[in-house]
Protein backbone atom coordinates (compact mmCIF):
# COMPACT_ATOMS: atom_id res chain seq x y z
CA UNK A 1 0.00 0.00 0.00
CA UNK A 2 1.48 3.33 -1.03
CA UNK A 3 1.50 6.28 1.32
CA UNK A 4 0.67 9.35 -0.71
CA UNK A 5 2.57 12.34 0.57
CA UNK A 6 2.54 15.76 -1.06
CA UNK A 7 5.53 16.21 -3.37
CA UNK A 8 7.07 18.90 -1.16
CA UNK A 9 6.96 16.68 1.89
CA UNK A 10 8.53 13.74 0.08
CA UNK A 11 11.35 15.99 -1.04
CA UNK A 12 11.84 17.53 2.39
CA UNK A 13 12.00 14.06 3.95
CA UNK A 14 14.42 12.73 1.38
CA UNK A 15 16.68 15.76 1.68
CA UNK A 16 16.75 15.46 5.47
CA UNK A 17 17.86 11.84 5.11
CA UNK A 18 20.41 12.52 2.36
CA UNK A 19 22.24 15.31 4.21
CA UNK A 20 22.33 13.52 7.57
CA UNK A 21 25.98 12.80 8.46
CA UNK A 22 25.38 9.52 10.32
CA UNK A 23 24.48 5.99 9.15
CA UNK A 24 21.38 5.79 6.98
CA UNK A 25 19.25 4.14 9.66
CA UNK A 26 20.03 7.03 12.01
CA UNK A 27 19.24 9.45 9.20
CA UNK A 28 15.85 7.84 8.59
CA UNK A 29 15.12 7.86 12.32
CA UNK A 30 16.11 11.52 12.58
CA UNK A 31 13.64 12.39 9.80
CA UNK A 32 10.76 10.69 11.64
CA UNK A 33 8.92 14.00 11.81
CA UNK A 34 8.51 13.88 8.03
CA UNK A 35 8.04 10.12 7.75
CA UNK A 36 7.90 7.54 10.57
CA UNK A 37 10.63 4.94 9.80
CA UNK A 38 8.21 2.03 9.98
CA UNK A 39 6.26 3.55 7.09
CA UNK A 40 9.29 3.82 4.79
CA UNK A 41 8.27 0.77 2.68
CA UNK A 42 5.02 2.59 1.90
CA UNK A 43 7.03 5.39 0.28
CA UNK A 44 10.14 3.71 -1.17
CA UNK A 45 9.94 0.30 -2.82
CA UNK A 46 12.57 -2.38 -2.28
CA UNK A 47 14.54 -3.60 -5.29
CA UNK A 48 15.49 -7.22 -6.05
CA UNK A 49 18.50 -6.89 -3.81
CA UNK A 50 18.17 -3.72 -1.75
CA UNK A 51 15.84 -2.72 1.06
CA UNK A 52 14.20 0.73 0.86
CA UNK A 53 16.66 2.16 3.38
CA UNK A 54 19.63 0.82 1.40
CA UNK A 55 18.30 2.45 -1.77
CA UNK A 56 17.97 5.85 -0.09
CA UNK A 57 21.36 5.17 1.47
CA UNK A 58 23.00 5.26 -1.98
CA UNK A 59 22.11 8.95 -2.27
CA UNK A 60 22.98 9.61 1.36
CA UNK A 61 26.39 7.96 1.05
CA UNK A 62 27.29 10.08 -1.96
CA UNK A 63 26.36 13.44 -0.43
CA UNK A 64 29.35 13.95 1.86
CA UNK A 65 31.73 12.47 -0.70
CA UNK A 66 30.54 15.06 -3.20
CA UNK A 67 30.90 17.90 -0.70
CA UNK A 68 34.37 16.71 0.23
CA UNK A 69 35.42 16.47 -3.39
CA UNK A 70 34.20 20.01 -4.05
CA UNK A 71 35.97 21.47 -1.02
CA UNK A 72 39.14 19.50 -1.65
CA UNK A 73 39.44 21.04 -5.09
CA UNK A 74 39.46 24.51 -3.48
CA UNK A 75 41.42 23.61 -0.34
CA UNK A 76 44.03 20.97 -1.29
CA UNK A 77 46.64 22.36 1.13
CA UNK A 78 44.19 22.46 4.00
CA UNK A 79 43.35 18.82 3.34
CA UNK A 80 47.01 17.96 3.39
CA UNK A 81 47.48 19.92 6.60
CA UNK A 82 44.57 18.24 8.40
CA UNK A 83 45.05 14.79 6.88
CA UNK A 84 42.25 12.86 5.09
CA UNK A 85 40.36 11.97 8.27
CA UNK A 86 40.64 15.42 9.77
CA UNK A 87 39.53 17.04 6.54
CA UNK A 88 36.57 14.67 6.18
CA UNK A 89 35.45 15.48 9.71
CA UNK A 90 35.80 19.20 9.02
CA UNK A 91 33.74 18.90 5.82
CA UNK A 92 31.03 16.96 7.65
CA UNK A 93 30.71 19.64 10.32
CA UNK A 94 31.12 22.53 7.89
CA UNK A 95 28.36 21.55 5.46
CA UNK A 96 26.03 21.01 8.41
CA UNK A 97 26.58 24.68 9.34
CA UNK A 98 27.05 26.10 5.84
CA UNK A 99 25.16 23.89 3.36
CA UNK A 100 25.17 24.86 -0.28
CA UNK A 101 22.42 27.31 -1.09
CA UNK A 102 23.60 28.04 -4.58
CA UNK A 103 23.31 26.43 -7.99
CA UNK A 104 27.10 26.26 -8.07
CA UNK A 105 29.58 24.41 -5.85
CA UNK A 106 32.20 27.04 -6.66
CA UNK A 107 31.34 29.11 -3.61
CA UNK A 108 30.61 26.25 -1.20
CA UNK A 109 33.84 26.95 0.67
CA UNK A 110 33.42 30.69 1.12
CA UNK A 111 32.89 30.37 4.89
CA UNK A 112 35.48 27.68 5.51
CA UNK A 113 38.25 29.97 6.85
CA UNK A 114 35.99 31.44 9.55
CA UNK A 115 34.68 27.95 10.31
CA UNK A 116 38.20 26.55 10.77
CA UNK A 117 38.90 29.27 13.31
CA UNK A 118 36.06 28.13 15.55
CA UNK A 119 36.01 24.41 14.74
CA UNK A 120 36.45 22.16 17.75
CA UNK A 121 39.16 19.52 17.96
CA UNK A 122 41.55 21.05 15.45
CA UNK A 123 45.23 21.28 16.26
CA UNK A 124 47.04 24.42 15.08
CA UNK A 125 43.72 26.02 14.31
CA UNK A 126 45.19 29.48 13.66
CA UNK A 127 47.59 28.04 11.08
CA UNK A 128 44.71 26.22 9.37
CA UNK A 129 42.72 29.46 9.37
CA UNK A 130 45.51 31.35 7.59
CA UNK A 131 45.99 28.50 5.12
CA UNK A 132 42.27 28.47 4.33
CA UNK A 133 42.26 32.28 3.90
CA UNK A 134 45.05 32.03 1.36
CA UNK A 135 43.37 29.20 -0.56
CA UNK A 136 40.06 31.07 -0.57
CA UNK A 137 41.82 34.13 -2.00
CA UNK A 138 43.23 31.93 -4.78
CA UNK A 139 39.80 30.63 -5.78
CA UNK A 140 38.28 34.11 -5.63
CA UNK A 141 41.01 35.53 -7.84
CA UNK A 142 40.67 32.59 -10.22
CA UNK A 143 36.97 33.31 -10.76
CA UNK A 144 36.92 37.12 -10.60
CA UNK A 145 35.78 39.19 -13.55
CA UNK A 146 38.47 39.99 -16.07
CA UNK A 147 39.55 43.64 -15.90
CA UNK A 148 42.44 44.37 -18.27
CA UNK A 149 45.50 45.96 -16.61
CA UNK A 150 46.46 49.50 -17.45
CA UNK A 151 48.65 49.79 -20.54
CA UNK A 152 52.25 51.03 -20.09
CA UNK A 153 51.62 53.96 -22.43
CA UNK A 154 48.73 55.11 -20.23
CA UNK A 155 51.05 55.07 -17.22
CA UNK A 156 53.72 56.93 -19.16
CA UNK A 157 51.18 59.56 -20.15
CA UNK A 158 50.51 60.63 -16.54
CA UNK A 159 52.18 64.03 -15.98
CA UNK A 160 54.84 63.83 -13.28
CA UNK A 161 53.22 66.50 -11.13
CA UNK A 162 49.94 64.55 -11.15
CA UNK A 163 51.32 61.41 -9.54
CA UNK A 164 50.97 62.52 -5.88
CA UNK A 165 47.22 62.98 -6.33
CA UNK A 166 46.76 59.96 -8.60
CA UNK A 167 44.73 57.01 -7.34
CA UNK A 168 45.53 53.55 -8.59
CA UNK A 169 42.62 51.20 -9.10
CA UNK A 170 43.49 47.52 -8.72
CA UNK A 171 42.17 44.88 -11.07
CA UNK A 172 39.20 42.85 -9.80
CA UNK A 173 41.29 39.68 -9.51
CA UNK A 174 43.41 41.09 -6.67
CA UNK A 175 43.54 40.13 -2.99
CA UNK A 176 45.90 41.28 -0.23
CA UNK A 177 46.49 39.20 2.85
CA UNK A 178 48.28 39.80 6.12
CA UNK A 179 49.04 36.42 7.64
CA UNK A 180 50.37 35.26 10.98
CA UNK A 181 51.83 31.98 9.75
CA UNK A 182 54.07 30.97 6.82
CA UNK A 183 51.22 29.40 4.88
CA UNK A 184 52.47 30.58 1.51
CA UNK A 185 55.52 28.38 2.02
CA UNK A 186 53.23 25.56 3.10
CA UNK A 187 51.24 25.92 -0.11
CA UNK A 188 54.46 25.51 -2.07
CA UNK A 189 54.91 22.07 -0.56
CA UNK A 190 51.89 20.77 -2.48
CA UNK A 191 54.29 20.44 -5.40
CA UNK A 192 56.89 18.66 -3.27
CA UNK A 193 56.91 15.06 -4.41
CA UNK A 194 58.74 14.01 -1.25
CA UNK A 195 55.73 15.30 0.72
CA UNK A 196 57.89 17.36 3.07
CA UNK A 197 55.92 19.70 5.26
CA UNK A 198 57.36 22.88 6.74
CA UNK A 199 57.24 23.31 10.49
CA UNK A 200 54.00 24.82 11.76
CA UNK A 201 55.01 27.94 13.57
CA UNK A 202 54.11 31.54 14.09
CA UNK A 203 55.63 34.00 11.63
CA UNK A 204 54.07 37.11 10.14
CA UNK A 205 53.83 37.23 6.37
CA UNK A 206 52.19 39.31 3.66
CA UNK A 207 51.00 38.12 0.30
CA UNK A 208 49.28 39.59 -2.73
CA UNK A 209 47.28 37.22 -4.94
CA UNK A 210 46.45 38.44 -8.42
CA UNK A 211 45.68 37.20 -11.91
CA UNK A 212 47.50 37.98 -15.10
CA UNK A 213 46.65 36.51 -18.51
CA UNK A 214 44.24 34.12 -16.75
CA UNK A 215 46.95 32.67 -14.51
CA UNK A 216 46.88 33.20 -10.73
CA UNK A 217 50.04 34.42 -8.99
CA UNK A 218 51.13 34.74 -5.37
CA UNK A 219 53.74 37.30 -4.46
CA UNK A 220 55.24 37.59 -0.99
CA UNK A 221 55.57 41.17 0.25
CA UNK A 222 57.41 42.92 3.03
CA UNK A 223 55.30 44.47 5.75
CA UNK A 224 56.01 47.94 4.35
CA UNK A 225 55.14 46.93 0.79
CA UNK A 226 51.91 45.36 2.01
CA UNK A 227 51.10 48.55 3.91
CA UNK A 228 51.60 50.72 0.86
CA UNK A 229 49.74 48.39 -1.46
CA UNK A 230 46.85 48.27 1.00
CA UNK A 231 46.64 52.05 1.06
CA UNK A 232 46.67 52.21 -2.72
CA UNK A 233 44.09 49.45 -3.09
CA UNK A 234 41.86 51.32 -0.65
CA UNK A 235 41.86 54.29 -3.01
CA UNK A 236 44.23 56.62 -1.20
CA UNK A 237 46.16 59.01 -3.52
CA UNK A 238 49.71 57.87 -4.19
CA UNK A 239 51.36 60.76 -2.33
CA UNK A 240 49.22 60.30 0.77
CA UNK A 241 49.68 56.51 0.64
CA UNK A 242 53.46 56.86 0.59
CA UNK A 243 53.35 59.39 3.44
CA UNK A 244 51.11 57.08 5.49
CA UNK A 245 53.38 54.10 4.82
CA UNK A 246 56.47 56.07 5.87
CA UNK A 247 54.74 57.34 9.00
CA UNK A 248 53.55 53.85 9.91
CA UNK A 249 56.87 52.12 9.51
CA UNK A 250 59.17 54.88 10.79
CA UNK A 251 62.80 53.90 10.54
CA UNK A 252 61.84 50.66 8.84
CA UNK A 253 60.04 52.51 6.09
CA UNK A 254 61.06 51.77 2.54
CA UNK A 255 63.70 53.85 0.81
CA UNK A 256 62.82 55.86 -2.27
CA UNK A 257 64.63 53.22 -4.36
CA UNK A 258 62.57 50.42 -2.86
CA UNK A 259 59.34 52.34 -3.44
CA UNK A 260 60.24 52.86 -7.05
CA UNK A 261 61.15 49.19 -7.47
CA UNK A 262 57.87 48.02 -5.95
CA UNK A 263 55.82 50.41 -7.95
CA UNK A 264 57.46 49.30 -11.16
CA UNK A 265 56.98 45.61 -10.27
CA UNK A 266 53.32 46.08 -9.38
CA UNK A 267 52.64 47.94 -12.58
CA UNK A 268 54.52 45.39 -14.68
CA UNK A 269 52.63 42.57 -12.96
CA UNK A 270 49.34 44.06 -14.10
CA UNK A 271 47.89 44.62 -10.63
CA UNK A 272 46.25 47.93 -11.57
CA UNK A 273 43.63 48.63 -14.13
CA UNK A 274 43.50 52.43 -14.06
CA UNK A 275 45.07 55.62 -12.77
CA UNK A 276 42.50 58.18 -11.72
CA UNK A 277 43.78 61.72 -11.72
CA UNK A 278 42.51 64.28 -9.25
CA UNK A 279 39.12 62.71 -8.61
CA UNK A 280 37.83 63.53 -5.17
CA UNK A 281 35.45 61.21 -3.38
CA UNK A 282 36.47 58.14 -5.31
CA UNK A 283 35.08 55.07 -3.65
CA UNK A 284 37.76 52.93 -2.11
CA UNK A 285 38.26 49.51 -3.59
CA UNK A 286 36.52 46.67 -1.80
CA UNK A 287 39.31 44.25 -2.59
CA UNK A 288 41.35 44.63 0.55
CA UNK A 289 41.41 41.56 2.79
CA UNK B 1 14.32 15.16 -37.68
CA UNK B 2 12.97 16.52 -34.42
CA UNK B 3 9.94 18.78 -34.42
CA UNK B 4 11.95 21.95 -33.86
CA UNK B 5 14.42 21.16 -36.64
CA UNK B 6 17.24 21.41 -34.13
CA UNK B 7 20.32 20.20 -35.98
CA UNK B 8 22.11 16.90 -35.70
CA UNK B 9 25.41 18.28 -34.45
CA UNK B 10 27.16 14.95 -34.96
CA UNK B 11 29.30 13.29 -32.29
CA UNK B 12 30.56 15.44 -29.45
CA UNK B 13 32.20 15.26 -26.06
CA UNK B 14 31.91 17.24 -22.85
CA UNK B 15 34.19 20.24 -22.39
CA UNK B 16 36.29 19.40 -19.32
CA UNK B 17 39.03 21.38 -17.58
CA UNK B 18 41.64 18.65 -17.97
CA UNK B 19 41.33 18.92 -21.75
CA UNK B 20 41.45 22.72 -22.06
CA UNK B 21 45.11 22.80 -23.10
CA UNK B 22 44.70 19.99 -25.64
CA UNK B 23 41.62 21.53 -27.22
CA UNK B 24 43.14 24.99 -27.58
CA UNK B 25 46.48 23.80 -28.89
CA UNK B 26 45.40 20.88 -31.11
CA UNK B 27 41.94 22.02 -32.20
CA UNK B 28 40.73 18.40 -32.43
CA UNK B 29 38.22 17.46 -35.12
CA UNK B 30 35.29 17.11 -32.75
CA UNK B 31 31.83 17.84 -34.14
CA UNK B 32 30.62 19.73 -31.07
CA UNK B 33 31.04 20.27 -27.33
CA UNK B 34 28.58 19.98 -24.49
CA UNK B 35 29.22 22.56 -21.77
CA UNK B 36 28.25 22.15 -18.11
CA UNK B 37 26.41 25.43 -17.62
CA UNK B 38 27.10 25.91 -13.90
CA UNK B 39 30.86 25.65 -14.42
CA UNK B 40 30.86 28.82 -16.47
CA UNK B 41 28.06 30.98 -15.08
CA UNK B 42 30.00 32.54 -12.21
CA UNK B 43 33.52 32.85 -13.42
CA UNK B 44 35.28 35.59 -15.29
CA UNK B 45 38.55 33.70 -15.35
CA UNK B 46 40.24 31.15 -17.55
CA UNK B 47 37.27 28.74 -17.86
CA UNK B 48 35.12 31.45 -19.46
CA UNK B 49 37.98 32.57 -21.69
CA UNK B 50 38.47 28.97 -22.86
CA UNK B 51 34.74 28.58 -23.43
CA UNK B 52 34.73 31.70 -25.60
CA UNK B 53 37.52 30.21 -27.74
CA UNK B 54 35.71 26.89 -28.02
CA UNK B 55 32.37 28.50 -28.88
CA UNK B 56 34.12 30.47 -31.65
CA UNK B 57 35.28 27.28 -33.33
CA UNK B 58 32.76 24.58 -32.44
CA UNK B 59 29.00 24.22 -32.05
CA UNK B 60 28.00 24.17 -28.40
CA UNK B 61 25.02 22.98 -26.34
CA UNK B 62 24.53 23.81 -22.65
CA UNK B 63 23.81 21.09 -20.13
CA UNK B 64 22.88 21.92 -16.54
CA UNK B 65 22.61 20.09 -13.25
CA UNK B 66 21.00 22.65 -10.94
CA UNK B 67 17.73 23.79 -12.47
CA UNK B 68 15.78 21.50 -10.12
CA UNK B 69 12.89 21.40 -12.54
CA UNK B 70 11.01 18.92 -10.34
CA UNK B 71 11.73 20.77 -7.11
CA UNK B 72 9.11 22.41 -4.96
CA UNK B 73 11.10 25.57 -4.20
CA UNK B 74 10.38 28.50 -6.53
CA UNK B 75 12.43 28.56 -9.72
CA UNK B 76 15.69 30.43 -9.28
CA UNK B 77 15.22 33.47 -11.53
CA UNK B 78 18.80 34.65 -11.11
CA UNK B 79 20.07 31.26 -12.21
CA UNK B 80 17.82 31.32 -15.26
CA UNK B 81 18.91 34.86 -16.14
CA UNK B 82 22.56 33.81 -16.07
CA UNK B 83 21.80 30.62 -17.99
CA UNK B 84 20.08 32.58 -20.71
CA UNK B 85 23.01 34.99 -20.92
CA UNK B 86 25.48 32.11 -21.20
CA UNK B 87 23.39 30.51 -23.94
CA UNK B 88 23.43 33.78 -25.87
CA UNK B 89 27.17 34.27 -25.31
CA UNK B 90 28.02 30.78 -26.63
CA UNK B 91 25.29 30.71 -29.30
CA UNK B 92 24.21 27.40 -27.76
CA UNK B 93 22.02 25.25 -29.98
CA UNK B 94 19.93 24.21 -26.99
CA UNK B 95 19.84 24.19 -23.21
CA UNK B 96 19.24 20.97 -21.31
CA UNK B 97 18.89 19.81 -17.72
CA UNK B 98 17.57 16.75 -15.90
CA UNK B 99 14.18 15.45 -14.89
CA UNK B 100 14.90 15.62 -11.17
CA UNK B 101 15.07 17.90 -8.17
CA UNK B 102 18.28 19.01 -6.48
CA UNK B 103 17.16 20.43 -3.15
CA UNK B 104 14.40 22.13 -1.19
CA UNK B 105 14.06 24.76 1.53
CA UNK B 106 16.77 26.85 -0.10
CA UNK B 107 19.38 24.11 -0.09
CA UNK B 108 21.12 22.41 -2.96
CA UNK B 109 22.47 18.92 -2.36
CA UNK B 110 24.00 18.89 -5.86
CA UNK B 111 22.57 15.52 -6.78
CA UNK B 112 19.96 14.53 -9.34
CA UNK B 113 17.30 13.32 -6.94
CA UNK B 114 14.43 11.13 -8.15
CA UNK B 115 10.80 12.12 -8.58
CA UNK B 116 7.70 10.09 -7.77
CA UNK B 117 5.90 9.67 -11.09
CA UNK B 118 2.44 10.88 -10.10
CA UNK B 119 -0.20 13.14 -11.64
CA UNK B 120 0.67 15.79 -9.05
CA UNK B 121 4.36 15.68 -9.96
CA UNK B 122 3.52 15.76 -13.66
CA UNK B 123 1.32 18.88 -13.35
CA UNK B 124 3.88 20.57 -11.13
CA UNK B 125 6.85 19.82 -13.39
CA UNK B 126 5.05 20.63 -16.64
CA UNK B 127 4.11 24.08 -15.33
CA UNK B 128 7.73 24.76 -14.41
CA UNK B 129 9.06 23.53 -17.74
CA UNK B 130 6.69 25.91 -19.53
CA UNK B 131 7.88 28.76 -17.33
CA UNK B 132 11.54 27.99 -17.99
CA UNK B 133 11.02 27.69 -21.74
CA UNK B 134 9.30 31.06 -21.70
CA UNK B 135 12.15 32.67 -19.78
CA UNK B 136 14.83 31.09 -21.95
CA UNK B 137 12.79 31.84 -25.09
CA UNK B 138 13.49 28.35 -26.40
CA UNK B 139 12.18 24.87 -25.64
CA UNK B 140 13.90 23.36 -22.62
CA UNK B 141 15.45 19.96 -23.29
CA UNK B 142 15.15 17.43 -20.45
CA UNK B 143 17.26 14.37 -19.79
CA UNK B 144 15.96 11.14 -18.30
CA UNK B 145 17.83 10.58 -15.02
CA UNK B 146 19.42 7.45 -13.66
CA UNK B 147 17.96 6.56 -10.27
CA UNK B 148 18.35 4.24 -7.33
CA UNK B 149 14.98 4.78 -5.63
CA UNK B 150 11.47 3.94 -6.82
CA UNK B 151 8.51 5.54 -5.10
CA UNK B 152 5.52 3.42 -4.11
CA UNK B 153 3.22 6.33 -4.96
CA UNK B 154 4.24 6.34 -8.66
CA UNK B 155 1.26 5.69 -10.90
CA UNK B 156 3.16 5.55 -14.20
CA UNK B 157 6.50 4.43 -15.54
CA UNK B 158 9.32 6.91 -16.07
CA UNK B 159 8.97 6.78 -19.85
CA UNK B 160 5.25 7.46 -19.59
CA UNK B 161 5.94 10.38 -17.26
CA UNK B 162 8.65 11.75 -19.51
CA UNK B 163 6.52 11.34 -22.65
CA UNK B 164 3.49 13.03 -21.11
CA UNK B 165 5.67 15.78 -19.69
CA UNK B 166 7.25 16.41 -23.08
CA UNK B 167 3.83 16.64 -24.73
CA UNK B 168 2.16 18.75 -22.04
CA UNK B 169 5.07 21.16 -21.59
CA UNK B 170 6.24 21.01 -25.21
CA UNK B 171 9.85 20.31 -24.36
CA UNK B 172 12.65 18.40 -26.05
CA UNK B 173 14.29 15.25 -24.75
CA UNK B 174 17.88 14.33 -24.17
CA UNK B 175 17.77 10.56 -24.13
CA UNK B 176 20.58 9.11 -22.04
CA UNK B 177 20.70 5.47 -23.03
CA UNK B 178 23.14 4.65 -20.24
CA UNK B 179 20.70 6.09 -17.73
CA UNK B 180 17.95 3.96 -19.22
CA UNK B 181 20.17 0.91 -18.83
CA UNK B 182 21.23 1.81 -15.27
CA UNK B 183 17.66 2.41 -14.12
CA UNK B 184 16.39 -0.69 -15.91
CA UNK B 185 18.76 -2.80 -13.82
CA UNK B 186 18.06 -0.92 -10.60
CA UNK B 187 14.27 -1.03 -11.05
CA UNK B 188 13.97 -4.26 -13.07
CA UNK B 189 12.25 -3.03 -16.21
CA UNK B 190 12.92 -3.74 -19.88
CA UNK B 191 15.11 -0.94 -21.29
CA UNK B 192 13.90 -1.68 -24.82
CA UNK B 193 10.36 -0.80 -23.82
CA UNK B 194 11.66 2.52 -22.50
CA UNK B 195 13.48 3.58 -25.66
CA UNK B 196 10.64 2.29 -27.85
CA UNK B 197 8.12 4.48 -26.10
CA UNK B 198 9.63 7.95 -25.79
CA UNK B 199 8.35 10.34 -28.47
CA UNK B 200 11.01 10.04 -31.17
CA UNK B 201 10.39 13.44 -32.70
CA UNK B 202 11.19 15.15 -29.40
CA UNK B 203 14.60 13.57 -28.97
CA UNK B 204 17.17 16.22 -29.86
CA UNK B 205 20.24 14.70 -28.21
CA UNK B 206 21.69 11.43 -26.93
CA UNK B 207 24.02 10.72 -24.06
CA UNK B 208 26.11 7.58 -24.01
CA UNK B 209 28.33 6.78 -21.01
CA UNK B 210 29.95 4.14 -18.86
CA UNK B 211 28.78 3.03 -15.44
CA UNK B 212 29.90 1.04 -12.40
CA UNK B 213 28.25 -2.27 -11.59
CA UNK B 214 28.10 -2.75 -7.83
CA UNK B 215 26.39 -6.13 -7.93
CA UNK B 216 23.25 -5.08 -6.08
CA UNK B 217 22.82 -1.97 -8.21
CA UNK B 218 24.49 0.04 -10.97
CA UNK B 219 25.93 3.49 -10.36
CA UNK B 220 25.83 6.07 -13.11
CA UNK B 221 29.47 6.97 -12.65
CA UNK B 222 30.47 8.20 -16.14
CA UNK B 223 33.82 6.60 -15.41
CA UNK B 224 34.41 4.08 -18.12
CA UNK B 225 33.76 2.81 -21.61
CA UNK B 226 30.12 2.07 -22.40
CA UNK B 227 29.09 -1.58 -22.23
CA UNK B 228 27.78 -3.37 -25.33
CA UNK B 229 24.20 -3.37 -23.99
CA UNK B 230 24.22 0.43 -23.82
CA UNK B 231 25.47 0.71 -27.40
CA UNK B 232 22.73 -1.70 -28.46
CA UNK B 233 20.14 0.51 -26.81
CA UNK B 234 21.61 3.45 -28.67
CA UNK B 235 21.39 1.53 -31.95
CA UNK B 236 17.78 0.58 -31.26
CA UNK B 237 16.78 4.11 -30.40
CA UNK B 238 18.60 5.68 -33.35
CA UNK B 239 16.47 3.54 -35.65
CA UNK B 240 13.45 5.42 -34.34
CA UNK B 241 14.84 8.92 -34.05
CA UNK B 242 17.23 9.10 -36.95
CA UNK B 243 20.63 10.70 -36.48
CA UNK B 244 20.53 12.99 -33.49
CA UNK B 245 23.35 14.94 -31.82
CA UNK B 246 25.28 12.41 -29.73
CA UNK B 247 27.51 13.06 -26.75
CA UNK B 248 29.82 10.74 -24.87
CA UNK B 249 30.00 11.54 -21.13
CA UNK B 250 33.11 10.77 -19.11
CA UNK B 251 33.40 12.63 -15.81
CA UNK B 252 35.35 10.41 -13.40
CA UNK B 253 38.93 9.26 -14.03
CA UNK B 254 38.79 11.26 -17.24
CA UNK B 255 41.18 9.80 -19.82
CA UNK B 256 43.31 11.61 -22.39
CA UNK B 257 41.30 13.48 -24.95
CA UNK B 258 42.10 11.01 -27.74
CA UNK B 259 40.75 8.09 -25.68
CA UNK B 260 37.56 9.97 -24.91
CA UNK B 261 37.08 11.04 -28.50
CA UNK B 262 37.71 7.53 -29.78
CA UNK B 263 35.04 6.20 -27.42
CA UNK B 264 32.60 8.84 -28.64
CA UNK B 265 33.33 8.02 -32.27
CA UNK B 266 32.13 4.45 -31.72
CA UNK B 267 28.69 6.02 -32.02
CA UNK B 268 29.34 6.50 -35.72
CA UNK B 269 28.70 2.84 -36.52
CA UNK B 270 25.34 2.82 -34.74
CA UNK B 271 24.17 6.18 -36.04
CA UNK B 272 24.89 5.29 -39.64
CA UNK B 273 22.73 2.20 -39.41
CA UNK B 274 19.51 4.07 -38.88
CA UNK B 275 17.03 4.39 -41.77
CA UNK B 276 16.69 7.58 -43.78
CA UNK B 277 14.54 10.20 -42.02
CA UNK B 278 11.84 10.22 -44.72
CA UNK B 279 11.07 6.58 -43.91
CA UNK B 280 10.48 7.31 -40.25
CA UNK B 281 7.02 7.89 -38.94
CA UNK B 282 6.89 11.31 -37.30
CA UNK B 283 6.31 10.96 -33.59
CA UNK B 284 6.49 7.17 -33.76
Amino acid sequence: MALELPLGRVQRWMQDVVVHPGPVDEAIAAAAGQLPPERLPEVVLPSRSLAPSERVGIYQGMYLLRMEEALESDYPALKRFLGPRGFRALVRDYVASFPSRSYTLNRLGDHLPEFVLRAGGLRHRAFGHDLARLELALTQVFDEAETPPIRPEAVAAVPEDQWPSARLRPIAAFRLLALRHPVNAYLETLRDKRRRRPRVHRKDGWVVVFRRDYSVYRLELSRAAHGLLSELAAGRPLGAAVTAAVRQHGRRAASETALYRWFRQWMASGMFRAVDLGLEGLEPSANRL
Amino acid sequence: MNRWSLPDLGIGVGLRTVHFGHILSRRPAVDWFEVLSENFMDTGGRPLWVLDQVAERYPVALHGVSMSIGGTDPLDREYLRKLKALAARTRAHWVSDHLCWTGVAGRNVHDLLPMPYTEEALRHTAARVRQVSEILERPLVLENPSSYVEFAASTMSEWEFLSRLAEEADCGLLLDVNNVYVSSFNHAFDPNVYVDNVPADRVVQYHVAGHTHKGSHILDSHSDHAVAEVWELFRRSCRRTGNVATLYEWDEDIPDFEVLHAEALKARAYRDEQPAPERMARGA
